[in-house]
Order: C-alpha cells, then structure tokens, then sequence
C-alpha cells in the first residue's frame, strides 16, 4: 500500500518537475492571450459542459474520470512550490494529503480544473493514479470491512474503477469481484478530493445539458496542440458493434425518403448562384477559367450552368458543352477518355492517335486549331481523387489555357489550390467563386463503401465498380464482347421472367453461341468454351445454364 | 413529371460517365428547365434572346431599365479599350526578352565554331523565381532559334521526363513530327533496311536528320531544369552527348536560382560535358514597372484605377511572387469589372457615346457625389445660374460632362508630367507606383513626399540645379514615351523662357565667381552656416554665424526662389475623385479583385461548416454562440462535434453523441436507422473533404487531419 502510494508520489515529482518550466511559460502565454480571470471562469464552464453532456449523450469514455482526476491532479499543482522547493519529498509522500485537501479547499473546484485542463499531458496518468486510487479504496474497503454510511464514494470510486477499465486489464482484474461484494466505503478516504469535483460534476448535469460545447477561448493554434498533446490519444474503447451498418439498399431506400429541412434554404441559396451565371459566361469568354469552391455539391448548379449555356448559343455546331465528371472512379483511361470525347465534340469522325495523354493532348490541340469552334468544358470536381494523380493537372491547364476552350470546374475540398505550381496556375488563369450549395455530394460519392473504408471495415463491396473495371480491362477484346452480349442476354431474360414466373431465368446456350458468331467475337464453338471460362462465376453459370 | 423524371433518369444515368457531351436537347425534361431559368434572369424574355444572339454576355443594368445599345456600347467599349491595352502589354512582353534571345541566338549559332571537342554547348538562361513567364520566353526562344538557326527545338518540361525512356521518346517524337507530314510518321522511323526502331532509339533520330538537307543544331530546352530528377538529367546529358559526333545537340537550360547550385545537382562527369555560358532575363520587377507604366498610367489609359486596387496589385506582386500573366490577367479583370458593373463605363474614355444616355442614365449622373461636389462649389461661386441649368436642363448636363471627360485627359497628362519632373530629382526616393497613387489620391502639393522635394531643391548646389534645370528642359523637349508623354515644350513657351533663363542665369554666375575664385552657394546650402570655435581661456567656445553672402550668392538664392516659386504654382493638380464624373473612368475596388484572385477556400468552408445559417439564411439554425441544435445540417452537427475530439475519433463514441443531439429523445428527432444514413453521408463527405482519414490504432477509429483555422 505505501510503497503503491510512493510510487504514484514519484510519479508526480517527476512530471512536475519536468513540466514545471514549461507551464510555467504556457500560464505566461495564457495571460498574454485573455485576462487570465476571464478565461479561468468562462473555461471550466464549458469543460463541465463538456464533460457532462459527453456522459450523458453516452459518451462513457474516461471523460468522468478526468473530471475526477483533474480535480485530484490540482491539489498537487497547488502544492507545486512546496514540492520543488524539497525535492527530496518522497518521504513525505503520506502526509501532503492534509496539506493538500486544505489547500484544494480554499480554492474554487471549477478555477483549479480549469488551470489543470489546460495542462494535459499529465492527464493520463491522472487518470492512472484515479483508478488506483479507487481500486485501492474498493480493496480496503473489503479488506477493512468498515461500513461507511457514504454510498455515494463508493459509487464515484467503482465508476473510476470501471471506466477506465478496459485501458488495463489483467492489472486489476482480480480485485473486481471484490468490490462487487462490499457497498460500504471508510470515511475520510483519500477519494475526498474527487468528492468535491464530482458534486460540482452533477451540478452541471442538470442545469446546462444540451450544450456540449468546446472551450471556445483556444485560438487555433492553441487547440491544436491541446488536442495533439504527447502521449497516447485517450478515446474509449467503444465500437459500432452493437450498431447494425448500412447496407447500400437500405441507404438508398432510406435516403428516398429522407426529406432535408433546409431544402428551401438550399435551393434559394442556388438561385443565388444562378444569378451569377451571365458574369461567368463572361468571365468565360474573357479567356478566363472558372472555379467554383464551398462546401457542396456543385454538380447540379454546374448542370443548370451547362444548360444555361446551351440555351445561349445560337449555333450548335460551332460551340459545343463537354462535361466532365472528375469524381468518376475510373482508371488512368479516364484521361484518354474526357480527351476523346472531346475530340469528338469537335468532330464525330476523328480518332485521336492512340499514345499517352501528351501526344493525345498535342493532337487534340491541332484538331482544334483546325476547326472553327469553341468548346465549353464543364468539369466537376477537379480536386476529385482520380484527378489527382500526377499528369492530370498538368494536361487539364493545356486544355483551359486552349483559347478555343472554356473552362469551367468546381472544387470540393479546401485545399484543392495545392494542386497547381504557379506555373499550372497561371496557364489555368482561374477566377475563382464562391459558391457554397450545402447540397449533398449523392452521385460525387460512394457512401456506404466510404464510411466502410473509413472505419476499417470491409470496404467494397463485391468487386466494386473498381473490380469490375479492372477485370475487364485485364481481358481481351473478345471477351469483353462476349461479356456485354451475355449480360445483356441475362438481363433480358430475367425481365421476361418476371413477368411470367418467379423462377429462375435461363439463357440457352446454343443462342449465346449463335449471337457471339455473329458478332465476330469467336469463330468456333471450342473458341467459344474458352472465352466463356473467363466467366466462370458460379452464379452466372446458375442463370446460364438455369 | 412522367417527362421529367425521364429527363432525371436520363441525366443521373450520364453522372456516372467520365465525360459526355452535353446536348439537353435529348432531355425530355429540356421544356420545363428554362421556365425555371427564366424566373430568376431579370429581363424579359424576348429582349434576351435577342440579346443572346450575338453571345451578349452583358447583363442589363438600371434594373433592366438600360437600353440594349447602351449595354452593347459597355461591351465595345470594354473590347476595343482592353484590346489596345493588351497589345501593349505584349509587345512589351516581346521587347523584354528580346536582348536575351538575341545574345542566346548568337551564342548558340557560333557555338559549333568554339565549343572543345566532345562537349555539348548550354546557354543557360537565368529565369529567377518566375516560371510561369517562363513559357513566353522559351516560346520565344524557339521560335527565333528555329527561324534565324535553322535548329531543330524541343522544349521539355519536368512533367515530360519521368524516365530516361520518356524523354527520349518525347525528343525524337517532336522532333521527327515536326517534318513530318501527318501520317506518314511510321515511315521516318523505319530505317532503309526496313527495320522499325524503337520509339526510344535515337538511331532514329539521326536517320532523320540525315535526310535533312543542312546540318541541323538539335537544342533541347530544359524550361525548368530545377524541377527535373537529377538522375534522369545526368544520364540524358551523358548518352546525348555520347552521341554528339552524329547528331548535334545543343542545351538550353532555365535555371530559377544559380547555375552552381545546378551544378550541384548533377555528377561531375555530366558538368564536364557540358560547355556553356550564363544569360540573364530581365527580373519581374522593372517588367512589372513597364506594365504599370504602359497599362495603368499611360496618357492614353482610358480608364484610371485607384490607390487601393493598384496598391493590392502591386502588394500582391512584391509579397506573393505572382507571375506576370497574373498580373495582367488582374487587370484585365478590373477593366472587365469596370465595364461589366457600371452602367457608365460606356461614356469613357471621352463621352463619345453620350449619344445612347437614357433618362435614367441621366439620373443617376445627377445623383453621382462628385458632380454634386461640383454642383455645390458652383453654388459657392455664385454660379447659381450655371448650377441649375445643369439641374434642369438635360442636354446642358450632357454637354457639361463631355467637357470633363474630356478634361481628364489634360489632367492626366499635367500629373505625369509633374510625376516626370519630379523623377527627375535624385532625392525623391519613393518609386513612380507610389507617387502617382499618392498623387491621385491626395492631389499634388500635400504629401511629406514634396515638402522634401522643394526643400532638396532650395539646398541645390548650383553645379545639382543645374543639372537638375537642364535635365527638366531636356524631358520637356523629349516627353517620356513609355508613359506616353510628347514633348510638351512647345505647348508651354513661357515656363521653357524662364527655366532657360534661370539656367543661362546660374551658369553666368557660376563661370563669374569661378573666375574670382569664389564657391557659389545660396542661403539654404549646407554651408551657409559656419560653425566657429574659438578658444578663450582654454575653454572652447562654439558659436554659429551666418556666412556673409556675397553679391553672387544673393543673385544665385533669388534664381532659385524664382525657379521654386515657378514649380509650386505648376505642379499643382486636382485629386481624381474631386473631378466631377470621375466615376465613368475610375475604377477603385479591391473587393472583386481579392475574391476572384486570392481565395481562401479553407475559410470559406469552414465558416459554412460552422456557421450555416450565414448561407442558408435560416432562423433554425441560428442560436446563440456554439449550442449545437438538431436543425443543422449533419456535417455541421458533426463538424462541431469534430472540433472538440482529439486526434484521434472514435467512431462509434462521435455516433453516440451525433444520434444524441438529431435523435429520438427530442422533439421531431429522427429514428436510428435515418439519423445513420445522415451520419453515413456527413461522414463520407468529411473523408472526401479531407478532414479525416483511416486509423489503424484502434478498431472503429478515424484519424483526424484538420484543425480549424490553421
């Protein structure tokens, strides 16, 4: 027991010791920032907000505890000159706690736990030193056998005990029974000092609970590195296990129905942007590019804009809209294929010479030049993922620098700025808008199987459209073929089906066959077992075969 | 709505796509969008198509009150004005570099003649920070090489040499295209036998060129040699130059800081290849200078722009390191501002087109501050007469304010000439940008800056004001043409009379107190005071006196006094804003300019995240400082809640307090399963937006990547 109690005295030494100075200089940075009464009052308020909403939205991470433990970890901030002063106290380890209580007594709770929050890294093991202090109280408790007529202690040192239970735990493992049996506590315990935190703790939980708010005084740089502080990061050990995740039907049905509150507001904030078209258009054909930033999908204002321009031009033939959809999560053909298709605006019969998007990019330009046209891109999402692989960027600002060609994109992150020197920069001569639409990213986004990635689950889903296009890419031409006939086949025949019957549909084989030899994909029937082994799924050889 | 959701369906079903052409005419839905569109245009339908029909991009001001032909002649205006001033700004563009392609060209030609045996001669050209005016300069350099050398040019960029192979590639690709007619590439890169190289293989490129008449120099441009991977670079410039006896290459690298510290970077068996000479570029700043001088202060200027816009334009130039198409690119986007937002901009330069004003136009001149301003000092003047006619009678108001559009440009011309006198003095320290925003802003006569420059003039020596005279002469006589400035001797005989005779005046009295060995000087000189010391009973005594002033020096101080009292009558000029009509032509917002040029689209999503209501203008949403009300938007619900996490974000501990404030326990709060749809989407958005990532530390957790406001 003592030599425990030692232990955690050294503990505390040597963390105030060695943070002494550098407290010393962040006290002195705070003063700088706010008048130090005024920060003092208005922190801790809103830590007990926080602390206390946290719990009550359960949130049961050691949130508590460090009320608790902050509230513990004063008293030995207080006697911090006594301490330093001797710095051979460890022998004096059980009597400070006289001292200390007097000292935490004459102070306010809520100042002496502002003070302490914003001295963090001492904060774990606070806790540490919390949970065994209340482990220790439990194990005395049924060692002693001392009823106490103090429930309420017993109650504050079993929710420190358990909170912070999963953190280590082999450690106390054996002990937790033990106070299961006993509810009886001894006066006078060294959990005082929490005593007095925690009343103060439920005080704050019934007055002001809907309002979890972060101490709101911390310049940025400050909350950074309070929220970066050494140390391993404290997050409870919840997970969603308990929650059944989405599925994409049951998103997709759900989202159907969800109605969004703000769905004037949103549209109304569209008008707004609607009414800036003309100034684009102009922007636009002033050999500026147009970039549209803020939070939102932008998509659709940018589809309105498309048709806002379409509608303006008198001759189809010499202006023409592209659009481009950057979010789209294709491979690095998907450059080739926006260079295609506009070269095919421009004329439907060219082919762009095969190569790299370079020498596309060049042939591009001398079809331009050879044609008497304006082409308007429309590119969604430039700062999209598959955009921002290397030698994108480069050929996009070629082609919005193309005097015959409008560029007009949207951005959705925000530091999507990065993504040019200012060389890029310059030959994209951007003008930029801001144009936040608070719609949300539906078609940008893969939802479920990003929110599955994020939390480390299984991310895709069977193949995903990823899988499927690598696949294809991997095969020949004629397989491809053969892929498209069949599952268009498949398709036909399972409309058919259900209109008739339940069962499962059959494609026959001999059609398939007869189609394929059609269309030139094989020449014989053994040609045509091979491609068809490329498609040996078990579930596609169910509908084949019925 | 059957049609509709056709036109839906057919649009969400090309969302998917890469790329597609946009063609609405397919969408059934086509027929009820542009009801919608029309709502929200502010003009009538048919005026718009009509509008339209020559690609107006225009809108119609005066509440859609202004008449197409005025908004036509804003646009004209605009095109024609710009197009000058752009002109000028190139063939500026082009002169500058013209000394380094010249000292380049010739180098490069003479270069076989002088090069050592087995190296490869490299001019490399000092760009400084400036890549992005880079590509005009190599443009240029190509061009001029490939004319008056003859040489085969192949510019490259770091983008251009991911390996060797590339950019062995892209040389031989370029080159042999370029001769090449389209097609028939394939044949120049099969050798006589038949064989067909590799695209690589640069046996390729030296059969081509040996089907080429002349010898031909092969200068491969390196525009921005710092970006290149030194590997590759080292290993090109050893296997380029072991070619060298077959094909004549020829460098040209774009260095943004030292040749040594290029050096640095490649082997030393490299640099010893390499034979070469250093060429400068002329640096941002003095181009930057000329531009301001051509584009904003030039005589002819059409439309001025104020202190606060140039002062953020040169701001922006001195402490971003923005490139020079940027600089003209945010010029041109005040003319375009100008001119797309206000209704008068179409009078300027000189009222020509008072001819299509409107009624309304009328009024809003009458309501313009600075014609007020003119209308009260008439007032004050007992001009009542004048001051009403101008209130009530319209085409006395039109003909008054020709007459003073057509006075700023006398106005312009008298402050650059002030301006250009007052360069002259070596002792006006600040640079021409600030004195002429100093002076269009204050008007002349006011600031520190010309107190001390009379008062430098007063202390002239007479061998300095004497020069300083000549020199005024000589700039009457010769105008400034960068400023576009004539000779304006003539037009003012009487100040070239007197400042000649002040000249004749000093030189007369120089030559004669020369003779009787005497220094000439006035009483503002430095030495006009002597200080002596005299020593009185081994005490120093210190004592000013005024040096006695001979005849001389007393005619040389009244030259001076004449030649003072001549400058402080002249160079006295109004401040724009106080010329009335000053709206029509100048152009002070910085606001646009700032928005359009320097966004911060941190800020801007941040606030959006975190003050929705700013946007959707909603009463839900707005509570009192910080409180997190169920009625926001879910990534705002959430990015509150993100604020407050540490570095690390239990997943399920955010869910717990996000279901907790939209969930069921309050009023109209949402079930499980739709608040998790609304999580799921906020979520992945915040993924997408970058602000949090994947965490492997902890099962269910997510890395947090961005904290607000840093």
């Amino acid at each position: 027991m003592v030599r425990a109690k030692r232990q955690r005295q050294d503990i505390a030494e040597t963390t105030l010791r060695s943070s002494s100075r550098k407290r010393a200089r962040e006290e002195a940075n705070e003063r700088e920032e706010s008048p130090p009464s005024k920060r003092r009052s208005s922190q801790p308020g809103a830590n007990t907000l926080l602390t206390n909403s946290r719990s009550e939205y359960d949130f049961p991470s050691d949130d508590d505890t460090q009320a608790k433990a902050t509230g513990q970890a004063t008293p030995r901030r207080r006697g911090r000159p006594s301490v330093t002063s001797t710095p051979n106290a460890h022998g004096v380890g059980a009597t400070p706690r006289g001292h200390k209580s007097k000292r935490l007594d004459a102070v306010t709770p809520s100042r002496t736990r502002g003070v302490a929050n914003g001295e963090t890294p001492r904060r774990l093991r606070n806790d540490r030193s919390a949970r065994k202090k209340s482990a220790r109280a439990l194990i005395e408790k049924v060692v002693a056998g001392v009823s106490s007529d103090e429930e309420a202690d017993e109650d504050i040192a079993r929710e420190i005990y358990e909170s912070s239970e999963d953190d280590d735990v082999g450690e106390d493992a054996a002990n937790d029974h033990h106070s299961d049996e006993n509810t009886e506590l001894r006066p006078g315990e060294p959990a005082t000092p929490s005593r007095k935190s925690r009343t103060k703790a439920k005080k704050g939980t019934r007055t002001r609970k809907k309002s979890p708010t972060p101490p709101r005084d911390l310049p940025p740089h400050e909350l950074y590195f309070a929220q970066n502080r050494p140390g391993a990061a404290k997050t409870s050990n919840n997970t969603l296990a308990s929650l059944k995740l989405l599925t994409h039907e049951e998103y997709f049905s759900l989202l159907r129905d969800y109605e969004d509150p703000h769905k004037s507001d949103i549209e109304f904030l569209d008008s707004i942007h609607v009414q800036s078209f003309p100034q684009w258009t102009f922007e636009l054909s002033q050999g500026f590019s147009v970039c549209l930033y803020g939070y939102g999908s932008k998509r659709t204002l940018l589809h309105k804009f498309a048709k806002h321009v379409y509608d303006a031009i008198s001759d189809h033939d010499s202006h023409r809209i592209v659009v481009v959809n950057g979010y789209v999560r294709a491979n690095m053909s998907s450059l080739r294929d926006i260079l295609s298709v506009i070269a095919g605006a421009i004329d439907p019969k060219h082919k762009l010479a095969a190569g790299g998007p370079p020498v596309m990019m060049d042939n591009l330009k001398s079809l331009l030049s050879a044609h008497d046209i304006t082409i308007t891109v429309v590119l969604n999402s430039i700062d999209a993922a598959p955009l921002r692989r290397p030698g994108f960027q480069p050929i996009l600002a070629q082609l919005a620098a193309h005097p015959q060609i409008q560029f007009i994109c949207s951005a959705d992150t925000p530091d999507f700025t990065l993504l040019w020197d200012s060389s890029l920069r310059s030959s994209f001569s951007f003008v930029f808008h801001d144009c936040t639409t608070f719609s949300p990213f539906t078609t940008e986004l893969e939802v479920v199987d990003d929110v599955h990635e994020l939390l480390g689950r299984k991310a895709r889903r069977v193949g995903g459209k990823e899988g499927v296009a690598y696949v294809l890419r991997s095969l020949t031409e004629n397989a491809r073929n053969l892929y498209r006939l069949l599952v268009g086949e498949v398709l036909v025949a399972m409309d058919d089906e259900a209109d008739s019957s339940g069962e499962n549909p059959g494609v026959e084989y001999r059609m398939i066959y007869n189609k394929a030899v059609e269309e030139f994909i094989c020449s014989s029937e053994m040609a045509f077992r091979t491609l068809l082994k490329e498609w040996d799924f078990p579930s596609l050889k169910m509908l084949l075969f019925g | 709505m059957a049609c509709l959701e056709g036109a839906e369906e057919a649009y969400e079903e090309r969302q998917h796509r890469a790329a597609y052409i946009f063609d609405p005419s397919g969408d059934v839905g086509g027929t009820t969008r542009p009801a919608k569109r029309r709502r929200v245009s502010k003009r009538p339908n048919a005026s718009e198509t009509q509008g339209t029909k020559k690609a107006s991009s225009f809108q119609y001001h005066l509440q859609g009150a202004e008449s197409e032909q005025a908004m036509r002649l804003r646009q004209e205006t605009f095109e024609k004005l710009w197009s000058v001033i752009d002109s000028r700004i190139h063939s500026i563009l082009r002169q500058t570099n013209q000394s380094t392609l010249q000292e380049v060209t010739s180098f490069l030609q003479s270069a076989p003649n002088h090069t050592p045996e087995g190296k490869i001669p490299s001019a490399f050209i000092i760009t400084g920070p400036n890549i992005a005016s880079q590509d005009l300069l190599f443009e240029q350099l190509s061009g001029t090489l490939q004319h008056e050398a003859g040489a085969q040019v192949v510019r490259l960029r770091s983008g251009d040499a991911s390996n060797l192979r590339a950019v062995l590639r892209k040389i031989i690709h370029v080159i042999i295209s370029k001769d090449a007619a389209d097609g028939d590439e394939s044949d120049l890169t099969t050798s006589k036998d038949g064989r067909k190289f590799l695209n690589y293989d640069l046996e390729a490129l030296h059969a081509h060129l040996k089907l080429l008449p002349r010898r031909n120099l092969v200068i491969i441009a390196f525009q921005d040699s710092e970006a290149f991977d030194s590997g590759v670079l080292s290993n090109l410039i050893s296997l380029l130059s072991s070619w060298l006896g077959r094909i004549p290459f020829a460098f040209l690298f774009g260095v943004a800081t030292s040749v040594e510290l290029f050096e640095a970077r490649l082997l030393k068996s490299t640099c010893q290849s390499l034979y070469g000479d250093q060429f400068d570029v002329e640096q941002t700043a003095s181009i930057i200078d000329k531009i301001f001088k051509t584009a904003i202060t030039h005589s002819e200027a059409p439309i001025s722009f104020g202190p606060s816009l140039i002062g953020s334009l040169l701001e922006r130039q001195r402490e971003q390191v923005a490139s020079i198409p940027d600089f003209i690119n945010s010029l041109k986007y005040a003319y375009m501002c100008h001119f797309y937002a206000n209704p008068l901009s179409f009078l300027a330069p000189d009222g020509r087109n008072s001819g299509a004003l409107q009624s309304e136009h009328i009024e809003i001149l009458r309501c313009l501050p600075s014609f007020r301003r003119a209308v009260e000092t008439a007032v004050k003047n007992n001009d009542t007469i004048q001051a009403k006619q101008l209130f009530e009678d319209d085409s006395q108001l039109v003909r008054y304010l020709v007459t003073c559009l057509q006075k700023r440009r006398q106005w312009i011309i008298k402050l650059l000439r002030i301006l250009r006198v007052f360069t002259i003095s070596k002792t006006v320290t600040a640079d021409f940008a600030d004195l002429y925003m100093d002076a269009s802003y204050h008007g002349l006569g006011l600031s520190r800056q010309y107190d001390q420059f009379f008062d430098s003039i007063k202390r002239m020596e007479p061998c300095d004001s004497e020069g300083y005279l000549s020199r005024v002469l000589d700039t009457m006589q010769e105008g400034d043409q960068t400023l576009g400035l004539d000779p304006w001797a003539n037009e003012s005989p009487e100040t070239v009379a007197l400042l000649s005779d002040i000249l004749a005046g000093i030189k007369q009295l120089r030559s004669n107190a020369k003779d009787q060995g005497h220094i000439l000087r006035s009483k503002y000189s430095g030495q006009s005071k002597i200080l002596r010391t005299t020593v009185v009973a081994q005490k120093v005594q210190l004592s000013h006196d005024t040096a006695a002033l001979t005849d001389h020096d007393k005619a040389y101080t009244s030259l001076i006094h004449r030649f003072l009292e001549h400058m402080e009558t002249s160079m006295r000029v109004e401040r724009a804003y106080s010329i009335p009509f000053n709206e029509v032509w100048l152009y002070d917002s910085k606001l646009p300019y700032k928005d359009v040029f320097i966004p911060r689209p941190r800020n801007v999503l941040e606030r959006a995240l975190s003050r929705p209501y700013d946007y959707l203008g909603c009463s839900c949403c707005r509570t009192s400082e910080g409180q997190i009300t169920p009625t926001l938007p879910t990534t705002a619900i959430l990015y509150r809640l993100y604020l407050e996490t540490g570095s690390l974000i239990n997943a399920a501990d955010i869910w717990s307090a996000y279901y907790a404030v939209v969930g069921g326990d309050n009023e109209d709060g949402l079930d499980e399963r739709t608040a998790l749809i609304l999580f799921y989407r906020s979520m992945a958005e915040m993924k997408a937006m970058g602000f949090v990532k994947q965490s492997r530390k902890k099962a269910d957790h997510m890395a947090k990547l961005a904290w607000k406001g840093l």
